[in-house]
């Protein structure tokens, strides 16, 4: 119990601190940081939905791209015609989240690569649409706006106003995600994820709940497509790049599927490597960010929000000597009123336990 | 209130082999009803035509007067049907609780903006929902272990929890496959005791497919023996085994004389 408190407390003042940062950190950098953190808050809310659909859902999406430009140009349509911003903004949430929709009603029937491949289209569909489409878009040399400058009576320069406001974004996305994936919505997701055959049985219907996780990525991928324009002024077909879609999926794994802390890690990591690794040897940036890539992978294999419980296991394995896996739980030190369960041997021979 | 079961004729025929051949019985409401037969008598086949994992070829399954046989498998939960597996599937990563909680899903109200939104109204169903899981833990000698990963608990135990996550879906059927494979002798007397305490608490009709012979005599009170897809016969634990029928089915007919060769 005093362990639990002693790490309760130790993730509130984390937490805390964490956010004193957050507001802080612009006040005292330069703009060039400013705009790589305004860069952060924008592509963790795309990965956040990349995280849902693939970490907590299990589906393999790698479209993310197309809604993050999707959005994206249509909050230059918005801007650029003078529409209110918060109704630019809920466009650029309910569009890519309708679009999202549709494709998932015919894709979720697939699985595997039949899924993948249909995902793949998107991106690779969407930039000549984009280039096509110059009125709206236009074409390929993009569009660029100029909105969201500081108001006067905030002090702020533009460049910390707009991380600002991208913040608060990221911030309200996460917390409505977090309590999502952690109530009933959340359990039938994994539930899809582990087993289908679980989930009929349980009252989850697979389909339904595969459809609503594509909608609810393809939203946070517009939403992050408003944020972006928000930061970047400008947005063209290279936006929507599936080697971006691909970087998030990385990211995502690097960071930690399945975990809220695990998409902030790895929406660091997806802005901050290739940075570092250009002011390392600007001609090798790729082959830089590969190393990392795997280093991480190798180290981590559940990602960068694994470390407490690796270096939690490594020790404990330390302590214990070399019996590496750990040991089945038995009841603790006698403070359960239940008798103290037994745990049966299971002969190795039984297959049936060994078919699972 | 604990429902019936009747099946008419179900058939179930998989391209051309033909797994389950016009099976037709009923289970009163509030029994406790075996499902026996050697391996592959279709034993499993019937259970996931009844929980509508498989659609089957023909026939007629009945929940209460309710036709079901054409009810997608995900809407059996709000019938009030609830099943475990051979293999218990739990989220080996996620806690004992969050694995019961499962359970929940099929009377746990509210859509995904609201679960996201987290008010208090739909804060305090989850809570109840945790305490009755937790309750039903408790039940089953499992509370000590509810915010424990499953991944380090034995066997045994992940049976326990999955009856746990069946019972939380507030079932009035019940179907357990074969619960008492792989369980030590001690765990299957303690199984049969809590299944018989279910029975009386929550009023419940239980389907048990089991090869565990001393566990259907203890526990049921009407068996169907399978045999080739077909039901053999109907009667009680104790007429089944004393059935030749029945035993030629489970070890062969006695080699005589008269057979040609």
């Amino acid at each position: 119990m005093e362990k639990l408190l002693a790490r309760r407390s130790v993730r509130l003042v984390a937490l805390a601190v964490f956010a004193v940062v957050l507001v802080v950190a612009p006040l005292v950098s330069s703009p060039f940081i400013n705009y790589q953190l305004a860069l952060i808050a924008v592509f963790a809310v795309a990965l956040l939905g990349v995280n849902i659909v693939m970490g907590y859902t299990g589906q393999v999406s790698l479209g993310q791209s197309a809604f993050l430009g999707l959005g994206a140009y249509i909050a230059a349509y918005g801007v650029k015609n003078g529409w209110p911003l918060l109704l630019v903004l809920v466009l650029c949430a309910v569009l890519p989240a309708a679009v999202g929709m549709l494709v998932a009603l015919a894709a979720a029937r697939l699985r595997g690569l039949a899924l993948a491949m249909i995902t793949i289209a998107l991106p690779i569909i969407g930039i000549p649409l984009a280039r096509r489409f110059s009125d709206f878009t236009g074409g390929s040399g993009g569009a660029t706006v100029s909105f969201m400058k500081a108001p006067d009576w905030s002090g702020l320069a533009n460049d910390q106003w707009r991380y600002y406001v991208v913040l608060v974004i990221a911030v309200v996305a996460f917390l409505l995600a977090r309590n999502l994936v952690r109530g009933r919505v959340g359990r039938a997701f994994a539930i899809v994820k582990e087993n289908e055959a679980v989930a009929l049985a349980m009252g989850v219907s697979p389909y339904r709940y595969k459809v609503l996780a594509f909608t609810i990525a393809s939203l946070l991928g517009g939403v992050a497509g408003f944020s972006y324009l928000v930061v970047v002024q400008f947005t063209s077909p290279e936006t929507l790049s599936f080697f971006t879609s691909i970087n998030l999926v990385a990211a995502m794994v690097i960071g930690g599927s399945a975990s809220i802390a695990g998409t902030i890690l790895g929406a660091i990591y997806f802005v901050v490597v290739p940075v570092l690794a250009g002011a390392v040897n600007s001609a090798r940036t790729a082959l830089i960010s590969g190393a990392i890539l795997l280093a991480v992978l190798f180290l981590l294999p559940r990602g960068l929000a694994s470390l407490p419980r690796r270096v939690r296991q490594l020790s404990a394995r330390k302590s214990h000597g070399r019996t590496g896996a750990t040991a089945p739980h038995n009841s603790p030190d006698g403070a359960s009123s239940a008798a103290p369960p037994e745990i049966p041997e299971i002969p190795a021979a039984n297959e049936e336990r060994q078919a699972r | 209130m604990a429902a019936e079961l009747t099946l008419r004729d179900v058939t179930l025929r998989f391209g051309g082999i033909s797994v389950l051949d016009r099976v037709s019985f009923s289970v009163a409401a509030g029994h406790i009803f075996g499902l026996v037969g050697p391996n592959g008598a279709g034993k499993t086949s019937l259970f996931n035509c009844i929980s509508g994992h498989y659609r089957p070829s023909a026939g007629s399954i009945l929940v209460d007067e309710v036709e079901t046989v054409n009810a997608p498998a995900w809407r059996m939960a709000k019938l009030g049907l609830a099943r475990t597996f051979q293999h218990p599937a739990l989220r080996l990563d996620a806690t004992v609780l969050e694995n019961v909680l499962l359970g929940a899903h099929s009377w746990l109200p509210g859509g995904p903006l609201s679960w996201s939104l987290r008010l208090p109204p739909t804060g305090k169903v989850e809570r109840s929902a945790r305490a009755e899981a937790v309750g039903l833990l408790e039940r089953t000698g499992l509370a000590w272990a509810a915010d424990v990963p499953a991944d380090e608990l034995s066997h045994g135990l992940h049976k326990g929890i999955e009856l746990c996550r069946a019972l939380l879906s507030h079932p009035r059927l019940l179907l357990l496959d074969e619960p008492a494979a792989g369980l030590s002798h001690g765990e299957v007397e303690r199984f049969i005791e809590t299944i018989r305490g279910v029975r009386e608490d929550f009023d419940l009709t239980v389907v048990i497919v089991e090869h565990h012979m001393g566990l259907i005599s203890a526990l049921t009170d009407r068996v169907v023996v399978l045999d080739h897809g077909a039901k053999l016969m109907e009667g009680t634990a104790a007429e089944a085994q004393a059935d030749p029928r029945v035993i030629e089915a489970y070890l062969g007919k006695e080699v005589t004389d008269d057979e040609p060769a």
